[in-house]
């Protein structure tokens, strides 16, 4: 009985010493925000590193020294699929003023929150299908920025003097926003060669990059001049393997996604294996988001990043992608806006059109 | 003075001889190490312990009040580890070792997704989804069972293999399920969902006393019944079984499968617990079957012992969230598990000192007489 209420007390005692740790003021009138990440995390290099480099860039801060973090903005991973839900709760219970979540795998677990929490702004990347009042979703024309990184290999290829050149994608999970990577890309090759071998390769995964680094190493090996991964963490076993093959005298490339992937694929110092890379700004929108939260002009609903917003590019961090090459992809990024070319989204539009070969991996809804 | 040094003696014998006071100290250490780690990248290992104190009392961090859905999390986390720890502990009383949890609990989860899915929505549905969850694990891990009694396959190989075969097969089946697309099917039914109780905020839900009831069914089958005595003995010494008369043959495949059921039973849990509004096609493993098996060792194998070794990994699970929220890694619940793991490994270490202990004092006895 004795030794029950001393540790009775013991633990009351360590549990005040706890609570007491509790005030934290919230000095600025900065707006909070907590991004949610499936299990790759901020480090996949593209599509969560975007929306964090957005978070870190409204404050003013970067992502080598994110000062605020844990003050104004920070970032929850889930490492398994069951914790969206609670992790989201635990969110939207400690009171932040905007939470952002990326990827349509959040989808269903941000449905299932948001009408619970019918206070708390929320914004998910990828996704137009939520419809709640307090949900923000942003999605991108993914399709038009394929479009031309698929134009910039091409014509590459053209200026190399490669009589057939062969090329391919490589998916993370079969979807209708990762068919748009790959019908844009495909679009962008056969409006230089129509006749051109396009492969395709889905790793049903992503964040395995030895599944597209074998893959990279078979294809290159048989002749494809460039492999467009759109698979997360996964695509970076396709930069790896053109990196070897580079550095072994090939004319290989990779084409990055989401992010400025030129730095990762960077082999004796100053040259890359990344010859361009699709860029998604996701950063765009969660500084769209965060501004909307700070300006108290959040709304519920759907916004389209398309090129002419900013939300999607390619990459001229390469000295090696030619200048004429340049020259031809921006006039096509002007004819894209104005409306001159226009790149499907599906890959049934594509294949009625005769845009896209029959029997690739992409996948409709 | 004599009387002190024997009594110090058998304090460390009786720690040595005790697995129960190994594992507590195991779980210690793996903390003590893990705070080292903490403090070695320069964060507040204070954030840690109250991260994991939060879980389990449900504090709330933010406002300084109480946020009791934690618990509820915390709760719900552990059950699935439990229930793999149980298909861990329950082969490896057999003297098998079942690496194959994770493929169990994938066939388990399928199975009480094609129910959900494919009949019309019933009451009382979410019994069907159980038992057949149930049904698919055992004979998932029957398989094995049986191939190891009657072929001597070796069990671990067969386990990993149907690892991937599960996943693999679980994709095929999840595509062919109505409103499937490359991640998620239709809505679950809300026949099929399990009740949440007590805190219904939470994903706690009527699933824990599934769990409950599997510890009990566990103890008291292998403590307490002529099957459990079978099976122990068959794990013990596999020659001497047959010779006393203890069908060896079945003792290996009926455990298998039991194990099998736990983990079939742990799969549809989890899916039917709150977590997933819709049916899942899996792209990748959730990894509790693998996490069983620590718990199973951590728990020593016995029923109490996993299931609080089950709870311990929930509460690490839940402040994974929590951690992050206060600038500590969640990779550290993950180091202090593996840690807990690499110790417990220690523990033939341990037997080999018990062992020269009684040795020594058998020596100085007869010396002394």
């Amino acid at each position: 009985m004795k030794k029950t209420l001393v540790v009775l007390l013991v633990l009351a005692m360590a549990f005040s010493a706890f609570a007491q740790a509790q005030t934290e003021a919230k000095t600025s009138d900065k707006p909070t925000v907590r991004l949610l990440t499936d299990a790759t995390g901020i480090d996949d290099k593209s599509f969560n590193a975007a929306a964090w480099r957005g978070i870190v860039d409204f404050y003013g801060e970067t992502v080598a020294n994110p000062a605020s973090k844990g003050k104004l903005y920070d970032v929850v991973t889930a490492s398994s699929s069951d914790m969206y839900i609670p992790n989201l709760k635990n969110a939207a219970d400690a009171g932040y003023d905007l939470i952002v979540v990326t990827g349509f795998t959040w989808a269903d677990a941000l449905i299932e929150v948001a009408p619970q929490y019918p206070d708390q702004k929320f914004m998910i990347v990828d996704v137009n299908w939520c419809s709640q009042p307090n949900v923000l979703e942003y999605i991108y024309t993914e399709e038009q920025g394929s479009y031309l990184v698929g134009l910039a290999a091409a014509l590459q290829a053209k200026a190399d003097g490669i009589a057939n050149p062969k090329f391919g994608f490589i998916g993370g999970v079969p979807s209708s926003t990762i068919t748009k990577f790959e019908i844009g890309y495909i679009m962008g090759i056969k409006s230089v060669f129509p006749n051109a071998e396009i492969l395709d390769f889905y790793a049903n995964d992503w964040g395995k990059p030895e599944l597209a680094k074998a893959q990279a190493k078979n294809w290159y090996d048989n002749g494809v001049y460039c492999i467009f991964s759109a698979a997360g963490g996964t695509g970076n076993g396709t930069i790896a393997q053109a990196k070897e093959y580079r550095m072994a005298g090939k004319n290989v490339w990779a084409i990055g996604v989401d992010s400025d992937q030129y730095a990762d694929g960077i082999y004796d110092g100053t040259k890359s294996a990344v010859l361009t890379s699709m860029l998604k700004l996701v950063e765009n929108s969660t500084i769209d988001g965060l501004s909307k939260v700070a300006a108290g002009t959040f709304k519920g609903g759907v916004i389209e990043m398309s090129m002419e917003m900013g939300g999607v590019g390619y990459s001229k961090a390469n000295p090696e992608l030619k200048a004429e090459v340049i020259t031809a992809v921006d006039a096509a990024s002007a004819d894209v806006i104005s409306g001159k070319i226009t790149v499907y989204k599906t890959y049934k539009e594509a294949l009625a059109a005769g845009a896209a070969p029959a029997g690739l991996g992409a996948l409709d809804d | 003075m004599k009387r002190n040094d024997l009594n110090r003696t058998s304090f460390i014998d009786w720690f040595l001889g005790n697995d129960g006071a190994i594992s507590f100290a195991v779980v210690i250490l793996g903390f003590i190490f893990g705070t080292i780690i903490v403090l070695l990248v320069g964060k507040n290992p204070i954030n840690m312990y109250k991260s994991l104190l939060y879980s389990m009392i449900g504090r709330a961090r933010s406002n300084g009040g109480w946020n009791f859905r934690y618990i509820g999390e915390t709760l719900n986390y552990s059950i699935p580890f439990v229930l793999c720890g149980f298909a861990m502990a329950f082969a490896y009383r057999v003297g098998l070792f079942n690496v194959g949890g994770e493929g169990q609990y994938i066939m388990g989860m399928t199975a009480a997704q094609t129910v959900a899915l494919l009949l019309p929505p019933f009451p009382g549905q979410w019994v069907v989804c159980l038992l057949a969850a149930i049904m698919a694990g055992a004979i998932w891990g029957g398989i094995v069972g049986l191939l190891k009694a009657r072929f001597k396959v070796s069990e671990v190989v067969a386990t990993i293999m149907l690892n991937y075969i599960a996943l693999y097969l679980s994709r095929l089946i999840c595509l062919q399920h109505p409103g499937a697309t490359t991640y998620n099917t239709a809505a679950l039914p809300a026949t099929s969902k399990l009740a949440k109780f007590l805190i219904p905020s939470s994903n706690l839900n009527i699933g824990f006393f599934f769990m409950l009831a599997a510890v009990f069914i566990y103890w008291f089958v292998m403590e307490k019944t002529k099957a459990g005595f079978a099976f122990r003995a068959t794990g013990y010494n596999q020659d001497a079984a047959r010779c006393s008369g203890i069908p060896v043959v079945r003792s290996i495949s009926v455990s298998m499968a039991v194990a099998g059921a736990f983990a079939g039973l742990a799969g549809a849990l989890v899916l039917l617990g709150g977590a997933y509004p819709k049916g899942r096609i899996i792209v990748s493993m959730d990894n509790y079957g693998f996490n069983g098996m620590a718990v199973a060792l951590v728990g020593n194998c016995r029923a109490i012992g996993t299931l609080l070794a089950g709870l311990l990994f929930g509460v690490m699970k839940q402040s994974q969230s929590l951690m992050q929220d206060m600038d500590i890694p969640k990779e550290i619940t993950y180091i202090i598990q593996g840690l807990i793991v690499v110790f417990i490994a220690l523990r033939a270490g341990l037997q080999l000192v018990r062992e020269y202990r009684a040795k020594r004092i058998v020596a100085s006895k007869v010396a002394s007489v």
